[in-house]
């Protein structure tokens, strides 16, 4: 794995409470983590118009990692507004996108209509793997790898899901 | 690491070291010399009629990769299929005085194995003891044994019946396969001792039965120390002569039995043909995954694939000078495979084979050559080995399978490719599987026959 994508799988992680086994496991047929990387970089880049902005988030991560912060302290410290405006939407459209298997679009309000997000869900692949599924304790409506009356049964339990106690 | 559940370690060169499942734990320790073969070919794969237990892990890469792990399955695979086609002792035990290959004429291990057919029987009957005879359908009893062709016949275990070939839509209700003479691809799906024991045992061959057993299926090896292990097998096979070479193919005599509880309108007979493999399933539990271990293979010559050069001029469900003829398309209803023509099915590969399976086909080959020279054997091919990459997953009973899709040209014709929930996984697909009571069947359809 490169270290960008170490940092990646490193900064999701904090970002969304999941284990980095979770999100990017040894072994891993599905490999979402290689369809997100290079569209988080691409559409920052585009959007924030800063080709470097994914890099600096990144580098950032690695050097707060390295400084053995909690996860806790971590994040914080990624959020924080003094980062500047664009740095911290490219994370909160990360956590988006790792949740929702879709990349965000923010629709500034209207006249008559407040401000909004539409996500356009980037593939079937993502679409399965969005963590929202895992954090409901539930499955994709269409897509589900539970038996027969699974819903007969208690779920396993949200630590098992995300990884984290 | 989940790979640590694997069985054991064998580095391809240098020193050799055994894990056994879910912890670390060194039995022997052989200390081999380390030899440095450089870019020399890789030694040709050692034929035996043993079937493996486990795969064997390889290093390096330390810790395996997924690639690597994909190679050893696939390795256990070629390995299964060998043993399983190894010619057999009237019991059904490999007969260790020959090789694969060697006699055409002999049964090989998995026609020991038992026919669907047989276990579960109208009205829910016992069926007849691992050994034993089974009554044939009602037509077949006009076939006189006498007249079978000498040293032709494969015998079953039941040691007096031919296969009986009584299924012609396999799987799924997809649609039947046509081959290139216009007839109806035939199937059967067979268990080994092991999954017919547990089975008769706990009297799932019955509806009454599974309702008092009133529990989830778990065939063995449901412990560690389990000598057992369940396997079960589905062969595709079409109907020698015409467009079809028995020199090519590893042939049987079956009975062919047009069933009419498969389609309305059918009228049921049976005839005695000589018909040759051309898809081959093996389910295979272990202990190390719940989920089973599916391997598949094909005849070398069944299809191209899509996007690649028609390199053949002739493949057993693909013509190359049909070029308006739909791709991957059922027959129009209504389906009869008693009819004498049929338009056959232009069959193309949805998933194309990797280039490490390609390889280890290529090794293989070379091996079955070497053992016995212009071995039909060579004529198969391993497509893939699908597996659980995290076998205990709390989450997801699947075990997160690898490769995502498998499927078999003959058996999942109409259901290849990469869509979830749609395409063929054979471990999603099973994970549904329930008894007649809705109880998990562990990874098995066949209960699902039970009357």
């Amino acid at each position: 794995m490169s270290s960008d994508m170490q940092n990646f799988i490193g900064l999701s992680a904090v970002l969304t409470g999941f284990n980095q086994e979770i999100l990017a496991p040894e072994l891993d047929p599905v490999d979402i983590k290689s369809e997100y990387l290079p569209l988080f970089e691409s559409k920052i880049a585009q959007e924030s118009g800063d080709p470097q902005l994914v890099q600096q988030i990144l580098l950032k991560y690695a050097s707060l990692a390295a400084g053995g912060g909690t996860e806790q302290e971590i994040g914080t410290a990624m959020l924080d507004p003094s980062n500047g405006a664009n740095w911290v939407l490219a994370c909160r459209k990360l956590i988006y996108t790792w949740y929702a298997g879709a990349w965000p679009t923010l629709i500034p309000p209207g006249p008559s209509k407040p401000a909004s997000t539409v996500g356009d869900v980037i593939s079937a692949e993502s679409y399965t793997a969005g963590l929202v599924w895992q954090v409901m304790q539930s499955h994709p409506m269409g897509d589900s790898n539970y038996r027969y009356g699974y819903w007969a049964t208690k779920p396993a339990s949200l630590s098992d899901y995300t990884g984290n106690p | 690491m989940k790979a640590k559940h694997r069985v054991f370690l064998s580095p391809r060169k240098g020193t050799a070291w055994w894990l056994t499942c879910g912890f670390l734990a060194v039995l022997t320790a052989q200390a081999i010399a380390a030899t440095d073969t450089g870019n020399a070919p890789p030694p040709a794969p050692a034929l035996s009629w043993n079937i493996p237990t486990n795969i064997t892990v390889t290093t390096p890469p330390s810790p395996p990769t997924l690639d690597s792990l994909q190679h050893d399955f696939d390795v256990f695979s070629w390995q299964t299929f060998v043993a399983l086609n190894w010619p057999a002792n009237a019991d059904g035990s490999p007969n260790t005085n020959m090789t694969i290959g060697q006699d055409t004429n002999e049964p090989v291990v998995w026609e020991s194995y038992r026919e669907s057919r047989t276990i579960f029987l109208p009205g829910g009957d016992k069926p007849a003891d691992w050994g034993q005879n089974s009554p044939l359908p009602p037509q077949c009893d006009k076939i006189d044994a006498k007249h079978l062709p000498p040293g032709t016949l494969r015998l079953t275990q039941v040691g007096k019946t031919p296969n009986v070939l009584d299924e012609s839509g396999e799987p799924f209700k997809t649609g039947p396969l046509i081959d290139q003479n216009g007839k109806y691809a035939r199937f059967s799906i067979l268990t080994n001792q092991a999954m017919f024991n547990y089975i008769v045992n706990n009297q799932l061959y019955s509806k009454k039965g599974q309702q008092d057993f009133n529990a989830d299926a778990d065939f063995p090896p449901t412990k560690e120390d389990s000598q057992e292990q369940a396997i079960m097998i589905k062969t595709s096979w079409v109907e020698m002569g015409g467009k079809y070479d028995p020199s090519k193919f590893f042939t049987t005599w079956a009975l062919v039995y047009d069933n009419p509880a498969e389609e309305p309108g059918v009228k049921p007979s049976c005839t005695l043909k000589q018909v040759g493999l051309v898809g081959f399933h093996i389910g295979h539990k272990t202990i190390s995954d719940p989920q089973w271990i599916w391997s598949t293979f094909e005849h070398v010559d069944n299809v191209p694939t899509v996007n690649q050069p028609i390199s053949k001029a002739e493949y057993n469900f693909f013509n190359p000078a049909c070029k308006d003829c739909q791709v991957n398309e059922p027959p129009p209803r209504p389906w009869n495979p008693g009819n004498e023509y049929t338009q056959p099915t232009q069959v193309e590969r949805v998933i194309a084979i990797t280039d490490d399976a390609n390889q280890l086909n290529a090794e293989y080959h070379q091996a079955l050559n070497a053992a016995v020279p212009g071995s039909v054997w060579q004529n198969y091919e391993l497509v893939s080995t699908q597996w659980p990459t995290n076998a205990k997953s709390k989450t997801d009973p699947t075990g997160v399978p690898a490769p995502s899709f498998l499927a078999n040209t003959t058996l999942e014709t109409y259901i290849q490719g990469h869509v979830k929930q749609t395409s063929s996984s054979c471990i999603a697909c099973h994970n549904n599987a329930t008894q007649t009571n809705g109880k998990f069947s562990d990874f098995t359809y066949l209960l699902q026959r039970a009357q």
